[in-house]
């Protein structure tokens, strides 16, 4: 379950992210200024109170969710506002002068976009993303807040039976870390492959 | 209904749980400012097993949720006869997860004074704890004051975490105002909000670091 949370919200967010930082990079104001609004806010709430707002409150209002959507919609749109800032600064990344030769070769702003800039920003973007998914990973244990059944939820349960918190606790720590820790080595691999593809 | 006086009648208990949440989150920082300097100083000072131990120590904690550690520093000591109440356990528990994080950032604010800084401090007669003291960490704080107000923020939003021991904060008491009025959209709402009013004023300084950090390379590269 808390992989379904983490691969669900991940691809949400990739795909906010990746629509946000068009806009944000775009040339109308007022999609800018949206994108803009939508990161600085979604950025600066908690996670937690997010997961509450859609699952509580929506719930209260007659929009019943179940928690793993909830989760994802609420992951998802919180991790989207963080990767609107990472697609945006590695569409900065690359400089201006390639957008203008494409354009001067008679390609249009949208397929600049698709072949010229994107692949390179993806590069750019990498290790951010990886550390996103990371940090996606760990905070999905929230959503036994709002009682999706992930492995920080079961862990509770387990421990409300058996009251061995400690080892049942250090239990769930070590098994977030066999995910994690070979996540994080694959991140600094693809770095330095990435950064040596470069230096050549 | 949902009346201005009904949110009005909120406002004093959402208010108190702000300033513990600012209290909490200013007492975890300092924690982890310290602590993340003194385990950044302990793995580059040349020991190999004190390297080693900080080295687990971080991979450790970023590599398990900030609620997985929660959870075994307050429900996991307790089971061991160690009583610690939830807002201590929350300041102990966030401020020993961002020190890790914190370490990583002084180690790459040290790494990015050029050596030849401290071998010539060093050549002038300087004791190494003088070298990093008078002439390293004034240069690194500058470097890494950036991503030192971005922890700042993570750090306010991660305290709600601690609604989950029932530590006394925002978010506690807008769970409490809601099992007590049932209105959770318009309780959490504002509580977002209020997050927004404390967290957004942090980003525009992070931001403005950021722009000031980036106008020093140009100039430094002109």
């Amino acid at each position: 379950m808390t992989v379904i949370v983490t691969v669900g919200g991940f691809v949400v967010s990739v795909i906010l992210g990746l629509l946000f930082a068009g806009a944000r990079t775009g040339r109308n104001p007022v999609l800018r200024w949206l994108a803009y609004a939508y990161v600085e806010v979604f950025r600066a709430v908690p996670v937690l109170t997010q997961l509450f707002i859609i699952y509580f409150g929506l719930g209260a209002i007659g929009i019943k969710l179940n928690p793993i959507p909830a989760a994802i919609i609420g992951f998802g749109i919180n991790g989207g506002a963080n990767l609107t800032e990472v697609f945006r600064a590695g569409i900065e990344a690359v400089g201006r002068g390639q957008a203008e030769a494409a354009h001067a070769l008679g390609l249009s702003r949208t397929w600049t976009m698709i072949h010229v800039i994107m692949p390179q920003a993806f590069r750019v973007s990498l290790p951010s993303l990886v550390n996103f998914s990371i940090g996606l990973l760990k905070d999905t244990s929230l959503a036994s807040a709002v009682a999706a059944p992930e492995v920080s939820f079961n862990a509770h349960m387990l421990v409300d039976r058996t009251f061995l918190s400690t080892q049942i606790y250090l239990l769930v720590a070590v098994l977030y870390l066999t995910i994690s820790f070979p996540l994080a080595v694959f991140g600094r691999r693809l770095e330095r492959r990435l950064t040596a593809g470069r230096s050549r | 209904m949902i009346s201005m006086s009904l949110i009005e009648s909120w406002l004093p208990e959402l208010g108190v749980g702000a300033l513990r949440t600012v209290e909490m989150a200013s007492l975890a920082y300092l924690l982890a400012a310290v602590a993340g300097l003194l385990i950044a100083l302990a793995e580059g000072s040349g020991l190999r097993w004190l390297y080693l131990v900080c080295r687990t120590y971080i991979e450790f904690i970023r590599g398990t949720p900030t609620l997985t550690q929660l959870f075994l520093i307050y429900f996991g000591l307790t089971s061991l006869n160690v009583v610690i109440p939830g807002f201590q356990a929350a300041v102990i528990a966030l401020g020993l997860h961002y020190a890790a994080y914190m370490a990583e950032t002084y180690r790459s604010g040290i790494a990015a004074i050029s050596s030849g800084q401290s071998e010539a401090a060093a050549a002038l007669g300087l004791h190494r704890l003088n070298v990093m003291r008078l002439v390293v960490l004034p240069q690194a704080i500058r470097i890494i004051l950036p991503p030192m107000t971005n922890f700042a923020i993570s750090l306010l939003k991660d305290t709600s975490v601690a609604s989950l021991i029932a530590a006394p904060e925002l978010m506690m008491n807008a769970t409490d105002i809601t099992s007590e009025y049932y209105m959770p959209m318009p309780v959490y709402l504002i509580t977002g909000a209020i997050y927004f009013l404390m967290a957004f004023p942090l980003s525009l300084l992070a931001g403005h670091f950021e722009r000031r950090s980036g106008n020093r390379l140009r100039r430094d590269l002109v």
